[in-house]
Parts: C-alpha cells; structure tokens; sequence
C-alpha cells in the first residue's frame, strides 16, 4: 500500500499508542496540525485507522477569571491584609478590594473560618482567626482550580469536578462550561499490521528543486500530497478584445472567399466619396444636417480630378452617358468638398472603383463609419461595417442572390433565407436579406444591389457590379453573449477579463 | 424607410379579397413594403408596412398596397385609369409668394364614402408624404378640406402676419401668425419654413374665411374633414411643381381607389395657368435585351410584357426596344434599371434561383492590416489586454485633463452630444478613460490598442490623415517609468529598430520620467509615468505608466 510521509509517520505513532486524541498525535508527530488531519483521513479510507468524534465538556475561564489570577482572589487579598493588621474594618478593606467585590467578603470570610465579626464603637470589625493563619500557606480546590485554568484556559469538566463543583467556579463567575468535540483516533487491526510489518521513513519535501533531479535526490524524498481540490488564484491571461477577433474572423472568411481587403488613409470622407460619387443627390434627406456630420475643422477637402467630377456632376444633372435622365438640379461642388467623418464603408467602393480594379474582381472592407446617433443599449455613435462590391462582365441578379447566400450560409451558418425588395439610392434593383438562424430566427442579415450605372459609367465601369454589406452586429453580439450593443466596445474589463474565447 | 399602418380588412375590401397574414406578408414584397409588425386592436388585425422605396409615395398607403397587390395577382392590368372630370372651380396665386412659397396645386375628388379607418389613412398618407418626399413640409404641404362646406373660387394669398388671425385645428380660440408660430404644436414644429418673411402664405375662401397657413396649420372651423365629408378639395404647396405635382398624384388617386372621382381645378398665376391634377401616363423606353441580359432568369418577351402589365406598365413593342406608359403618380423611373428592378420583383425575389457566379480570383488581406494584427499578438503574448475604444472624442478628454496645452484637432460643427465631438488625435485619452470607468476592479490593470489616431494634414484629400497607432498602459501600485520601457523596449526590439529616449517635459507625464521615442532620427512616439494631476483629473487612485507609437514608420512591406 503506499503510504505518504505523513501517513507513515502517524500510522508509527498510533501503533505506540493505539489510541490517542488529534491533539496529542500532532504533539507525538510533530506535524502541522493540517498535515495531521490530512494523514488521518487518508488512513481512514485505507481502512487503517479510525476517527471517533465524540463530545466532551470542558470549562473555559473567565474574564473575571483571568484577573483574579493575576490579583488574587478577593478574599485572598483581604486575608493578606487581615494577616498584616490582625482585625480590619470595611472602610480598611476598601482600599483591596472594589464595591462589588466588598458586599460578599463578609459571608466568604465566615464561611471560610478566617474571620470573626463582631461591632465595635458601632462599627463592624473583622479580626483574624487561626485558621486565617494558616490559610495564607494553603491552597483550596478553587485556588488550585483558578490556577489550572489561567494556566491552560480551557481544562476538560472532568479535571475540575475532581476539585469542585462546577457550580461554585460559575457563581464566582471565574469558570464557564462548554462542549467541544474531540476527534480521538484509533489503529485498526489492519493499520497494527501494516506498522509492525514496517515502515520506510523517507523525507518529505513540497517541492521538486532543480536539485533533487540534478542530484537524484528525488528517489529517496516523498512529495507532500497537494490538496488539489484547494481554490487557487484567478489569472487574467492578455486577450484579443472579443469583437476584435470576431471581425479577424470575417475578414478571414471573406479573403478566404476570393474577395480583396480595400482600406483607406483617413476616418474622414468628403461629402464627394460619401454621397456624390454614389449618386445621392445632394438634396437627398439622408445628406440633411440632422442625419449627417459636418466638420467644423477642417471644413472643406479637395475634390478629385476635374474629368472624374465633371462627370459626376453630369450623372446628377441630366445622366451623362448613362441612359438615366439624372435628378435634374444644379450640382454644386462645394457641397461636395464638405468633410465628415465617414458614414458608410460604400464610399470605400466608390473610391476602388475609382481607382480601378480587376475584372473579375471581389472587394470588401471592414471599416469604422460614424452616424448621428444617441449612444445606448441598441445604437452606436461608431461601429464598423462589413462591405463591398462583385464586378465582372457576366454577373446578373441571379449571382446577387447567390453572393448573399453564400454570406449568410458562411456567415451566419443560416440554412434559410429570404430575399425582400429594398431600396438604396446607389443600387438597382436592390434587396434585402433575412437569414434563418437556430437561435435568432429570422435575422436581416445583409443587403445588396446591383451598382446604378448612374455611379459606375463615371467612375470608368462599363461592366456590372454587385455592391453588398453585411449586417454583422446582431450576430456579433450574439456570439459573444451580450444584450447590450455597447459592449461591443465595452469599457468593462471585468467583462473583457471574463469574456469567453472566441476564434 | 416611411413606416405606417394598415388595417387588414380595410386592405382586403380595397383589393376585394381575403387573404391570410402570411400572405399579405408576401404579397407587401409587391409594393416594396416588408410586414414589420402585426397586431390586433377590437377583433381586427393591423398591420405595420415599413415602405423600402423613399421614391414611391404611392406606395405608403393601404390604397397604395391594395392596388399594387391587384395588379400584381393579375386582377386588373396595365395603366390604371380613374374618372376624371373638370371642375369650374379655380384657384388664384398671389405672386408675392414669390420668394415665400410660389406654388400651390389643387383637385376636388367627390363621392366620396369615408369611414374611420379610411380617414385615418388619408391623414397618414398626407403627413407620410409631407415628412419623406416634402422634406417635413419644407418642399411639400397638404391640406385636405371638406368641399362642400367651402365657397370657391380660393385664393393663394401672400398675408402680412399681423393682418392674421383666425382658430387653428385643435384650439378654441382664434390665435394671430406668431402667436400660432410661438404657442402652436405645429407652429413650433414648422413655423421656422415661414418666420421673418414679409408675408406669410395664406388659403382662403371666397368669403374671406381662412382655410389654412401653408405649410403651419388648418382652420379648426372652415373645410375640416370628418366622417360625413363626402367631397374633399385638396390644397397642396412648396417650391417645385413637378414635385408638388407628382404628390397631388398620389393623393387623389390613393383617394379615387376608394371609389372617388377626381375633379381639376383651374389654378391661375399671374402669368400662366395649370389644370390640375395632370394624370397623363409618362413615357420611358428600355432595350429588351438589356433586361433580359441583367435578370439572370429566362425571360420570354412574353414574359416580360406579362410582368410590366403587373407593375402597371402599358407594354408596346417596336422592334427591339419597348416603349413603355407608366402612372402618373411615379417619377421615380430614371434608368432602364428601374424598369428591370419592376420586373424582378413582378416575377418574385424568392422565385429566383440564387446562384454564385464563378469568377477566377483570389483573396488578399491588406498587408498593413496584417502587420497592425501581428503587434495585436506580440502585446497578448505580454500579457496585455486588447481594449477598442472610440475615435469620437472631445477637446477636454484631448488636452485638459491630460494636462497639456489645446492644438489643432478635428471636430465636428453639429455633434449629438458635447462628449462626442471630436475624433482622437491620441490614444492614451481614450485609454486613460478606460481605467477611470475600472478601478473597483483588480489590479493589476495592464491594457493596449492598436487603433487610430487622426491628424490635420492640409496636403491630403480630406485634409487629415487616420495613423494607426500602438498605445498601452499599465495600472497598479508599484508600477514605474522602468515597466513600460521594458514592454516598449521589448516591442522595438521584435520590430528590429533601434531607438533613444530623449526626455521631455510634457504635461501628461511626470517630470524626469518622461521622453520622446526617436528611431532613425525621428519621433515615433512618446512614453512616460503619468503625472498625478492627469490621474486625479481622470479620477484614477493608481499609479499608472504608458507609451504610445506610431506603427506605420516600423512597417516594413509583405513579410512574403
């Protein structure tokens, strides 16, 4: 059977002594008295020792107690000074004794034979007897009781009884009774056997030192047994922000997919790449200053180059080239050059598509776009979206519908989806997507439609192009767990500490 | 975007048809129109329509959807013709209302059989339209008035404010101009399109009775409309007439598809005259061939004929291209592919296959964004919690509570809120901002970002420039100057830079315990123990020490 250092240790002892109580092992081992327990518990369920817990009463001295030992007894300390005067008045006494210990004295004194009492000039007067003498060298059961509780505080009833009633120690208020269980522990037959067949005493130790490996130490030691069911110390290991890895993910995803990352020097946008080159008009409610930043510093951008802004402005005024009859108004540039914080990853397209690019070609960006919004539980004042665009000679509505598909199924991991009509000013025909999640339901989950050509034509695209954004933040939010869309950026590093792994 | 209500039997008595929930919610897919939200108020079922088409007011009504759902079952075809007859009624404009509001437009539509709920949505069709199209009645204004309670001819009248005075809806007393202006529900909310001019815009009676205060406020006592009205004399303003027009469309028609007959007035300007309303169908011409190409599903002529019949469409071929009428009530088809977009959905997003095209490409992360990722897991690897915070920011969070003095920033002219009205030009603010809203929690608090930071760049485009920077910062009771230099020495080193430290006096840090970055001879950055009185401006009781770099300057190209 193996058996631990501790284990070996106490079995030794309790073949000594059979029996023996918890406290007296750990003197007889020397070990800490968790050690102790710890062995005995482990003897136990090997069968070789057992544990009784019985109660026992015990007698716990007093605050009283504890300074009459120090003072004395009050009838002591009035003995001592009747031994020094012979006969005292209770005026003398006074200065030994306190107002509440002076009432009883009298009594005590009597009782005890140590004093006569008797009137004198109307006065009452305590005079020494000879066994007052005498008592000053003789202990009593209550000295010698007080005297073996100030010593160990706590003596077992039984001890005291032998002396005296317990119920003198508490009318003198220097004793009180208690219970307290007592583990007593006892070898068993098989626990003497295993003893006397003899045990190997090997040393100890807590820890596995670079040494006792170096040296080979380690085949002569025992390792203390760990309690490893013990609590230990909670660590904060450095993480990814939970949203930030959730979108490395869908940029993965999406490079995966064939499409390439399109990213972009500034926050900032002219009204130019944000609005105009997507063919909002610029008296579109969208562009109104409640719905749109402005900047107040620095106002105004420069506008690209003049053949590129001639004809956008051409596609607004009257179509240009593009078979469209325009919106017919006044296209003015300065409101173009206007600056604002971005406020949708499109003007990302614009700007590619400007730019030039592969035909064929997949592009996407996951971009940081502002919107005029009350920060709360359901809106943000800046998140980041998911967009971009298909080209390519071929592609029909058909591909569309199948772009967003493949999104929701990669994506979202919908099994479903549903395509209703929708509108944006830059796309034609346009839709919306709902995909069916497990535990969602139906979620909006993306949206799509071909390019206008009112956009493209001046931007020097002649084939189609697919423009698509994902609605990313439900599905972020469902994935990290969280009711409360701020936490997406969450200043809470309680919550960012705990947050569970993503990947 | 425009979202209103709909009753479902008022709905199904327009079409002349039951129907079940789930099939309205599909059949609202045929007027761009997605089921938002269902209820039911006294036994009957309601429903919420959220409009998708911000050009299609004659859709954002139960009229509206109930003749878009006929046509599109194939109950009725083509152009949708109504009964229109003159009236001798007529309208005179005042040109003073030149610079104020110059144009009114006007029908009477009689027979008219109205209950609760058709009243209802006469209301909110005139106030949808008023709000989207009109730009909140800055470009369109209605009035609807009971007909038969009024004395024509009318007149559009330019008024001094002071010589006005009558009872607006919904008050019991008469009320001047600017009393209506300052006291007014609707004064408040839309005094600001006509306060300061000389004149203010005024439709009254041949009596003298006024019937309302474009684009403000009715008269409570002349021309209301209720329950009895049975003809009602439609008033519509603003600043362009194709637009002013086309609204009147969509009006009288929503009203003629409960059975009324739409009657013209005559409006008389100064120098020209309208009959009004104008239901002539508009032309457009598209190439077959051109929808066939884009739609991706087979379509025959045939087919493509049957679908624009649905959308309302009167079909002529002439060799290859199509010349197409379309109602008057629309202005929105622009381009070929508005007319395909109809199509599509004649035929039903959900009928078509979706299939993925096969394009030979292949996908590519932007390097930068990498490398940006590969210092995201260098900083993890010390232990460092990543934090995102916002670019929006303000001058305060900037400068004074970081103790240093203000500089140029980006800010924005209307911001929701004061807190939110600045983008960073550093990170440490935010960071900062970050350990004030956590210290009840344990200690020690070691965080970094990788995010951006915006400077004025007057050469660029957009006159700024976002730099991608590294921040971190480290919070607890014994930490020093010596904690982030060995993070940041470590994140050189592994960048294969070489660098100083030249020490600076800076607000934000604690003096001797703060100093420049310099790589190459240039600054990258800055590092230092944050002086107390920024801990005590930011309310953080802990000793904290930071850096932050500039990480374009250690990018050294595609590691492949």
């Amino acid at each position: 059977m193996e058996l631990s250092y501790q284990e070996k240790v106490t079995l030794i002892k309790l073949r000594e002594l059979k029996k023996a109580s918890f406290d007296e092992l750990v003197k007889e081992t020397g070990l800490d008295q968790v050690a102790v327990m710890r062995a005995i518990l482990w003897l136990q369920s090997k069968g070789l020792a057992k544990l009784h817990e019985k109660q026992k009463r015990v007698v716990k001295i007093t605050e009283l107690g504890e300074k009459y030992a120090k003072i004395g007894l009050p009838e002591r300390r009035a003995l001592k000074l009747l031994v020094e005067k012979g006969k005292v008045t209770l005026e003398d006494l006074r200065e030994v004794l306190s107002e509440d210990e002076l009432r009883p004295i009298i009594g005590i004194l009597r009782k005890e034979g140590w004093a006569t009492v008797r009137k004198e000039d109307d006065v009452l007067t305590l005079e020494l007897t000879e066994k007052g003498k005498e008592a000053l060298t003789k202990e009593r059961p209550i000295d010698i009781a007080l005297k073996v509780l100030a010593e160990k505080r706590e003596v077992e009833a039984r001890e005291i009884e032998e002396l005296l009633s317990l119920k003198e120690l508490k009318t003198r208020k220097i004793g009180e009774e208690d219970a307290k269980a007592e583990r007593e522990v006892e070898i068993t037959d098989e626990g003497l056997r295993i003893a006397s067949e003899g045990l190997e005493l090997k040393e100890e130790v807590s820890i596995l030192t670079p040494e006792l490996i170096k040296s080979g130490g380690w085949k002569n030691v025992e390792f203390k047994h760990f309690n490893i069911h013990a609590p230990v110390k909670r660590l904060y290991p450095g993480k990814k922000q939970p949203y930030r890895t959730f979108l490395d993910k869908i940029r993965r995803k999406l490079i995966e997919m064939g499409f390439i990352e399109m990213t972009v020097e500034s926050l900032i946008e002219t009204q130019f790449w944000n609005f105009d080159a997507l063919f909002q008009p610029q008296n579109h409610p969208a562009r109104d200053w409640t719905d749109t930043y402005q900047l107040k510093y620095p106002k105004y951008g420069f506008l690209p180059d003049e053949t590129l802004v001639e004809r956008v402005k051409a596609s607004h005024e009257h179509g240009w080239i593009t078979g469209s009859r325009g919106w017919g108004y006044k296209w003015d540039p300065r409101t173009a050059m206007l600056l604002m914080p971005r406020a949708h990853a499109t003007a990302l397209s614009a700007r590619q598509l400007g730019k030039g690019v592969q035909i064929p070609g997949k592009y996407f960006a996951i971009q940081r776009v502002f919107r005029p919004d009350v920060l709360d539980r359901t809106h943000l004042i800046e998140f980041n979206q998911v967009d971009g665009f298909v080209v390519g000679e071929t592609l029909t509505f058909k591909h569309l519908l199948g772009i967003l598909k493949r999104f929701a199924v990669e994506i979202a991991g919908a099994k479903k989806v549903k395509f209703l009509p929708d509108y944006y000013p830059f796309t034609e025909p346009s839709v919306q997507m709902s995909a069916y999640h497990e535990e969602l339901g139906w979620v909006e989950f993306g949206g799509a439609g071909v390019f206008r050509e009112e956009m493209t034509k001046p931007l020097g695209i002649d084939v189609p192009v697919i423009a698509w954004g994902i609605g990313i933040d439900r599905l972020a939010m469902f994935k990290l767990g969280i009711d409360d869309i701020r936490y997406l950026f969450s200043y809470d590093l309680k919550w960012l500490r705990e947050a569970k792994l993503v990947w | 975007m425009p979202k209103f209500d709909v009753a479902k039997h008022d709905l199904e008595r327009l079409v002349g048809k039951e129907f079940t929930v789930d099939e309205w919610e599909d059949l609202f897919l045929y007027a761009k129109c997605e089921l938002d939200d269902i209820w039911e108020h006294e036994g009957k079922i309601y429903f919420k329509a959220d409009a998708k088409d911000t050009n299609r007011p004659d859709l954002w009504s139960a009229e509206g959807i109930a003749r878009q759902v006929r046509w599109a079952l194939g109950m009725l075809r083509g152009l949708p013709r109504y009964s229109i007859e003159e009236s001798n009624v007529m309208v005179y404009v005042d040109e003073n209302l030149k610079d104020i509001r110059p144009y009114g437009v006007y029908a009477i539509v009689e027979d008219l059989e109205l209950d609760e709920e058709a009243l209802k949505q006469i209301i909110q069709l005139q106030e949808k339209v008023a709000l989207t199209l009109g730009r909140k009645r800055k470009e369109v204004a209605i009035g609807t008035f009971d007909f038969d309670k009024l004395s024509p001819p009318f007149y559009y009248k330019a008024v001094e404010p002071q010589k006005i005075k009558f009872i607006p809806l919904n008050c019991e007393r008469e009320m001047s101009a600017d009393e209506i202006l300052e006291e007014h529900e609707k004064g408040k909310e839309y005094g600001h399109l006509i306060k300061g001019r000389p004149y203010y815009p005024l439709l009254v009676d041949s009596e003298g009775n006024v019937l309302s205060m474009p684009p403000v406020i009715n008269s409570e006592t002349h021309g209301k409309v209720t329950e009895e009205t049975k003809s009602i004399f439609i008033d519509i303003t603003g600043w362009n007439l194709e637009t002013i027009m086309l609204a009147l469309n969509v009006i009288v028609t929503a009203l003629a598809e409960r059975g009324g007959k739409i009657r013209t007035v005559r409006v008389i300007y100064k120098d020209f005259e309208l009959k009004t309303p104008d239901l002539t169908p508009k032309e457009f011409e598209v190439d077959l061939n051109y929808i066939k190409r884009l739609a991706g599903v087979e379509l025959t002529d045939k087919d493509i004929k049957d679908l624009l019949e649905r959308m309302m469409y009167e079909v002529d071929f002439v060799d290859r291209r199509v010349k197409l009428r379309y109602p008057a009530f629309r202005n929105d088809i622009m381009h070929p592919r508005d007319v395909l977009e109809d199509v599509l959905i004649a035929y039903g997003y959900n009928n078509i296959e979706p299939e993925e095209p096969e394009l030979a490409v292949q996908g590519k992360g932007d390097d930068f964004v990498d490398f940006e990722n590969a210092i995201r897991d260098l900083m993890v690897g010390f232990g460092l919690q990543e934090v995102m915070t916002f670019n929006l920011t303000n001058r305060e969070a900037q400068f004074d509570k970081m103790n240093i003095p203000e500089e140029d920033i980006v800010e924005i002219e209307n911001p929701i809120s004061q807190k939110w009205s600045a983008l960073r030009r550093w990170l440490l603010p935010s960071l900062m901002e970050f350990l004030s809203q956590n210290t009840h929690e344990e200690y020690p608090q070691r965080i970094f970002e990788v995010g951006k930071a915006t400077l004025i760049d007057e050469s660029r485009e957009t006159k700024t420039i976002s730099e991608s920077k590294l921040v971190v910062a480290i919070a607890h009771p014994k930490v020093t100057f010596t904690e982030a230099k060995e993070i940041l020495d470590s994140v050189l080193r592994h960048l294969g830079a070489e660098y100083t430290i030249r020490e600076i006096e800076y607000g934000s840090f604690i003096p001797g315990r703060a100093g420049e970055i310099i790589v190459e001879g240039k600054k990258v950055g800055i590092i230092g123990e944050i002086h107390p009185q920024v801990l005590e401006n930011w309310g953080v009781e802990m000793p904290v020490a930071a850096f932050e770099i500039f990480l374009r300057p250690f990018y050294k190209g595609s590691f492949l």
